[in-house]
């Protein structure tokens, strides 16, 4: 279970997200929708507390979340930033194993298991991970957040700049995991079809704050509402 | 404008001149051995001053300034060994010969460092390798330049102290008599440099610190620049090596050693770091302190001392004695910035608007296309830009979408000269640009907005429309003009003594814009300027851009779809770095294999 | 010019390129992993050497002094890192101007407490034939010293957690707190580490270069244009730049004059700078 309450945050002086609040239940797939820039990502780093609170609390598992981002992971936080960021002058296999033993859990195993869900890294896990592509760094900082064992994954935009194959291949390992593992999951994505495929309800954001909250079904039916969230 | 607000504004000025008049009036009463070591703090607060030239306003930490220190002092001296024996007169020859040998070597260094565009810890490190390099060498360098016999390890005496009079009888000055004049000189300098930092020519070089990326987006040749400002600081340090070389009659390699360099920075902090003013009341202080304590030399317990100074100062007192006491004094002021707290959303003025662009129409001449002929930029694998040819003709405003990822900021970049593209050409107009480095590119017309507010902070709402005018006109009045009346356009007037960094984002996102219109472009190109807009500003935005596609030619590059269809104009669509759709918004909405790209569909990509 | 003194001078240039290289590896772990510039350095060598020496005086044999030293030197970085530098972090020029003045304080102490004449510990006596040409042994055996720290250094954040960890921190800070590294303790770990290897070339260095409070000026100099021309991928870059930069001086220095040596490092160092603005391995694909 992870909860954000009256969330108030942003760089400097310059506020961004104004009074947020959210929840998503135990097993929960929830989409964080809603146009560039206004304040997904940021609300993303909030959570993980990268970027200090002016106001607002955040819960995991019904305890309040630690102040510093490490302390936050060790508490089941997992997190897939925008860009990615994986570790460029590091294999493939030691980003994942970094992870791991970070929050006392066996390497080796971690690298296993990842490449039980995620094949494709196989015949890359000694590559820097600064020369694979796109689409493979995706999946390695997934793989990377997994490995630290969350009860609670934050994707920001996961399919930014990916190959539609393997944005099918991404949403099918992350269905895979919340039904084996039930690990929840939040996702923010400009990708409609990507978050129809795996989320059950969604929040809508705009200009720093939550508008409105749905579900799936809603979303589907009206034309108007997608038209206006992708500004298409 | 009470007392002390004008106090404040002319602090750099008045109380410069109160401390040279009572060091002048000091100089007869105190102890001649004071007055011989106070002389020496007054040479060393010189040589402090040349280094906040270049670091506290330039923004360069260079360790090379004893280096150009040294070298004016054995060059100014050899030829006041040579000289003066004949006519008498030592200053005559060893002060400008200094003078000018340092800002010879600093230029040259600086030209290495500038245009080689080194990172800021490889500038710094390569200025320290100057130093110790000349340390190494003038170990073992000897020479006898006429008169002036240069002794390696023993280094160079005999340097005669300060003569003002001419003839072969001419006697030196007495300590007293020395103060005097190195003060006057000291001075001099002093209200030389206050000057150039706070006219223009300073008004570009704080720009330079704090942007230099939109400097140079203003079409100034940043580099050269950035080499004049370190050869004035080279000119200060060699001025102040030549009066040391006449102070001490002399000179050994110890002046470039380590110990000498650190001194340096170390002055300038404790005074206040790009006061100007500050090196002379550090140099005094830790002067006064080793004199205290052990009789003038810089050694012993001085040395530890001076150790921990430095590091208290930089974990606790960044500011300096002079920085430090400004904001104290600031406190008290009223604050200019206050007007910012009132301001509400900015509203442009259409008319006002219209006037200024077909001014500069008049001035500048007719609007310019800009074309792209197979362009190509590849990183590593990945092509952001493959072979994409595009024509923006003036007449309608044109757009480039597509989703994340496409290629439109690279194509941009590459467009603007940021990115050197493999293959094909840019063409601003009928010039070929693409080798062209970015500012010759907006000299030939173009106007770039990127998509984070770039505006100077530490200078106040005029002053960065000032920058971006001056730019083009170069001329100080015709550009006071410009920036008022763009100033008046935005309805930025109740706010044009505020520092820019107070203003809000959509007031600064105005700003960066006003000052891309002070360079009156012949084609403009906007990188997703509604982004972090409000509904109302993105309004009047559209409204703006619509305007200005009637006199020059504009190309936005946008998310915001809707925006896009405000503008009424010509639409291409990139994907993967290439082209993929060309033509009006509406027949693009219909458009089934762009709403797949899009929406992330996949059926038809 | 026959073989043999050719033989001479090249093995020589390299046990002098080879001293160089032990007296950068701990700046180039500071700097590689770290992002800091640690002009006190120098005097974290000086203070190997003489925890060395004054160990050896009190009667301990001179490869036990050696860990000795390194304990110490680990100990004070350990503190300047918590007092000191913690603060800094982001603030590269804030940093080399604390740590530059952290040299000094160093220095004027060593002065105070050592004075400025200590007596060295002697060479241990074995030389090495060459033709008609002797070289002194010890000076040799640095070629080893340093091969050994190289590899130390490399398995240590290669094969370590601790070492991924320090990777990871300075390669993405942000990320590295996210999945749960504790920076801080890491950085506290690697300055430490950084300084105990300054530590260790003192003290393995003492028969070469006796102890003075001043040694660290005149090492650091050159250890740290080593680091920066190296770049970003700095044990591999500051392996190749020690060898190049320093076996050049050392050849040229035994043709010519000492001063020369000098020059041609300095200039080399501006040309590589001239060229590789950001370092030589600024476009390298390696880990370490």
């Amino acid at each position: 279970m992870f909860r954000i309450s009256n969330a108030t945050g942003g760089y400097g002086k310059t506020i961004i997200i104004r009074d947020v609040s959210l929840y998503v239940g135990s097993g929960d797939v929830v989409a964080l929708l809603g146009r560039n820039g206004v304040g997904k990502s940021t609300l993303m780093r909030y959570a993980t507390g990268l970027i200090p609170a002016i106001a607002g609390t955040v819960e995991i598992d019904g305890l309040a979340a630690p102040a510093a981002p490490a302390r936050r992971a060790r508490h089941g936080l997992g997190y897939v930033p925008q860009g990615r960021f994986v570790f460029p002058r590091m294999t493939a296999l030691e980003n994942i194993a970094v992870a791991a033993e970070s929050n006392g859990h066996n390497g080796k195993e971690a690298v296993e298991e990842a490449l039980t869900y995620f094949p494709m890294l196989k015949p890359k896990v000694h590559d820097l991970a600064g020369g694979l592509s796109g689409g493979q760094q995706q999946v390695l900082a997934l793989a990377r957040a997994l490995a630290i064992r969350p009860t609670v994954l934050l994707l920001d935009e996961p399919t930014e700049g990916v190959q539609p194959s393997i944005v099918d291949e991404i949403a099918g390992v992350l269905k895979r995991i919340n039904i084996e593992r039930g690990i929840a999951m939040l996702v923010a994505e400009q990708d409609l079809d990507f978050c129809l495929s795996i989320a059950n309800r969604a929040y809508v954001m705009e200009k720093g704050a939550i508008r409105m909250e749905t579900d799936r079904a809603t979303l589907e039916r009206d034309k108007a509402l997608q038209q206006e969230l992708l500004g298409v | 404008m009470s007392y002390s607000n004008a106090i404040h504004h002319r602090a750099g000025t008045i109380f410069p001149f109160i401390a040279a008049i009572l060091a002048l009036g000091l100089a007869r009463i105190i102890d001649p051995y004071l007055a011989y070591v106070a002389t020496s703090w007054v040479i060393f607060g010189l040589l402090g001053l040349s280094l906040d030239v270049v670091w506290g306003r330039g923004g360069f930490l260079s360790l090379a300034q004893t280096a150009f220190y040294g070298l004016g002092g054995y060059f100014g001296s050899v030829v006041a060994i040579n000289l003066s024996a004949v006519t008498g007169h030592s200053l005559l020859w060893s002060l400008p010969a200094g003078a000018l040998f340092g800002a010879l070597i600093a230029g040259a260094l600086g030209w290495i460092i500038f245009y080689a565009r080194m990172g800021a810890l490889q500038s710094t490190i390569l200025s320290y390798t100057f130093t110790l390099l000349l340390w190494s060498v003038s170990q073992s360098f000897k020479l006898d330049a006429g008169s002036a016999v240069i002794g390696g390890d023993n280094g160079m005496s005999n340097i005669p102290g300060y003569i003002p009079g001419f003839g072969a009888g001419a006697e030196a000055l007495e300590p007293a008599g020395a103060l005097m004049f190195v003060v006057l000189v000291a001075a001099l300098a002093y209200f030389a440099t206050q000057r150039l930092m706070t006219g223009t020519f300073g008004k570009i070089i704080d720009s330079i610190r704090l942007d230099i990326e939109k400097t140079e987006l203003l079409g100034y040749d940043v580099r050269r620049y950035q080499v004049l400002n370190f050869a004035w600081s080279g000119l200060l340090a060699g001025l102040a090596g030549a009066l040391f070389g006449g102070w001490s009659n002399y000179l050994n390699p110890s002046i470039f050693s380590v110990q000498e360099a650190l001194l340096v920075p170390i002055y300038v902090l404790v005074g206040g770091l790009g006061t100007l003013a500050g090196p002379f009341v550090g140099a005094t202080l830790i002067g006064g302190l080793s004199f205290w304590l052990g009789g003038g030399a810089v050694g012993g317990q001085t040395t530890l001392i001076l150790g921990v100074v430095l590091i208290g100062l930089v974990l606790f007192l960044k500011k300096g004695v002079l920085g430090g006491l400004g904001d104290l004094w600031r406190s008290r002021l009223p604050d200019p910035n206050e007007a910012a707290r009132g301001a509400g959303a900015v509203s442009i003025d259409p008319d006002e608007l219209a006037d200024i662009l077909s001014e500069a129409e008049a001035q500048a001449g007719p609007a310019k296309s800009l074309r792209a002929e197979t362009l190509f930029k590849r990183f590593g694998g990945v092509i952001p830009v493959n072979e994409v040819s595009l024509a923006f003709i003036p007449g309608q405003p044109f757009s480039l979408i597509g989703p994340n990822g496409a290629g439109k900021s690279s194509f941009l970049k590459t467009c603007v000269g940021v990115y050197r593209p493999e293959g094909g050409r840019v063409l601003i107009g009928d010039r070929d640009v693409t080798r062209a480095p970015i500012f010759q590119r907006v000299r030939a017309g173009m106007g770039v907005k990127n998509q984070k507010p770039q505006v100077f902070g530490e200078l106040s709402v005029r002053e960065n429309l000032w920058v971006a005018a001056y730019s083009r006109v170069r001329h100080r009045q015709r550009a006071n003009g410009i920036a008022a009346r763009v100033l008046s356009m935005l309805g930025l007037e109740a706010q044009a003594e505020v520092r820019a960094s107070v203003l809000s984002h959509g007031q600064q996102q105005w700003l960066d814009i006003g000052m891309v219109l002070c360079l009156a472009p012949r084609v403009v190109l906007l990188d997703e300027p509604a982004a972090g807009m409000t509904k109302e500003e993105t309004r009047e935005l559209s409204t703006l851009v619509r305007i200005l596609a009637r006199f020059t030619t504009v190309i936005v590059v946008e998310h915001d779809m809707e925006f896009v269809r405000t503008l009424e104009g010509q639409v291409t669509v990139l994907h993967q770095g290439r082209l993929f759709a060309q033509g009006d918004i509406d027949t693009l909405r219909e458009d089934e294999r762009v709403l797949d790209i899009y929406l992330g569909r996949r059926e038809h990509v | 010019m026959d073989i043999d003194y050719l033989a001479t001078v090249i093995l020589s240039s390299l046990s002098s390129a080879s001293i160089l290289l032990i007296a950068t590896i701990g700046l180039a772990v500071v700097f590689g992993l770290m992002g800091v510039i640690n002009l006190a350095h120098g005097e974290f060598l000086m203070i190997g050497a003489y925890s060395a020496l004054t160990a050896t005086q009190m009667g301990v044999p001179f490869v036990l002094a050696i860990p000795i030293a390194v304990a110490v030197t680990m100990a004070i970085g350990a503190l300047v890192e918590v007092l000191i530098i913690k603060r800094l972090y982001g603030r590269i020029f804030d940093t080399m101007l604390a740590t530059w003045g952290i040299s000094i304080v160093f220095y004027q102490l060593a002065v105070m407490i050592f004075g400025t004449v200590t007596p060295g510990i002697g060479m241990p006596q074995s030389n090495i034939q060459i033709g008609d040409y002797s070289l002194a042994g010890y000076p040799l055996l640095m070629i080893g010293v340093a091969a050994l720290m190289g590899l130390f250094v490399y398995f240590l954040m290669t094969r370590t957690v601790y070492g991924m960890k320090a990777r990871a921190s300075i390669q993405q800070p942000e990320m590295a707190q996210a999945i749960g590294i504790e920076s801080t303790r890491v950085n506290t770990l690697t300055f430490s580490i950084g300084c105990g290897l300054a530590g260790f070339a003192g003290a393995v260095l003492l028969p070469i270069v006796p102890a003075t409070p001043s040694m660290g000026f005149s090492f650091v100099i050159k250890a740290f244009l080593t680091v920066v021309v190296a770049g970003p991928v700095t044990l591999t870059g500051s392996v190749l730049t020690a060898i190049g930069l320093g076996g050049g001086a050392s050849i040229t220095a035994s043709f010519l004059t000492s001063v020369a040596g000098d020059i041609f490092f300095f200039l080399i160092t501006a040309a590589l700078l001239w060229l590789y603005p950001l370092g030589i391995s600024a476009k390298w694909r390696r880990k370490l």
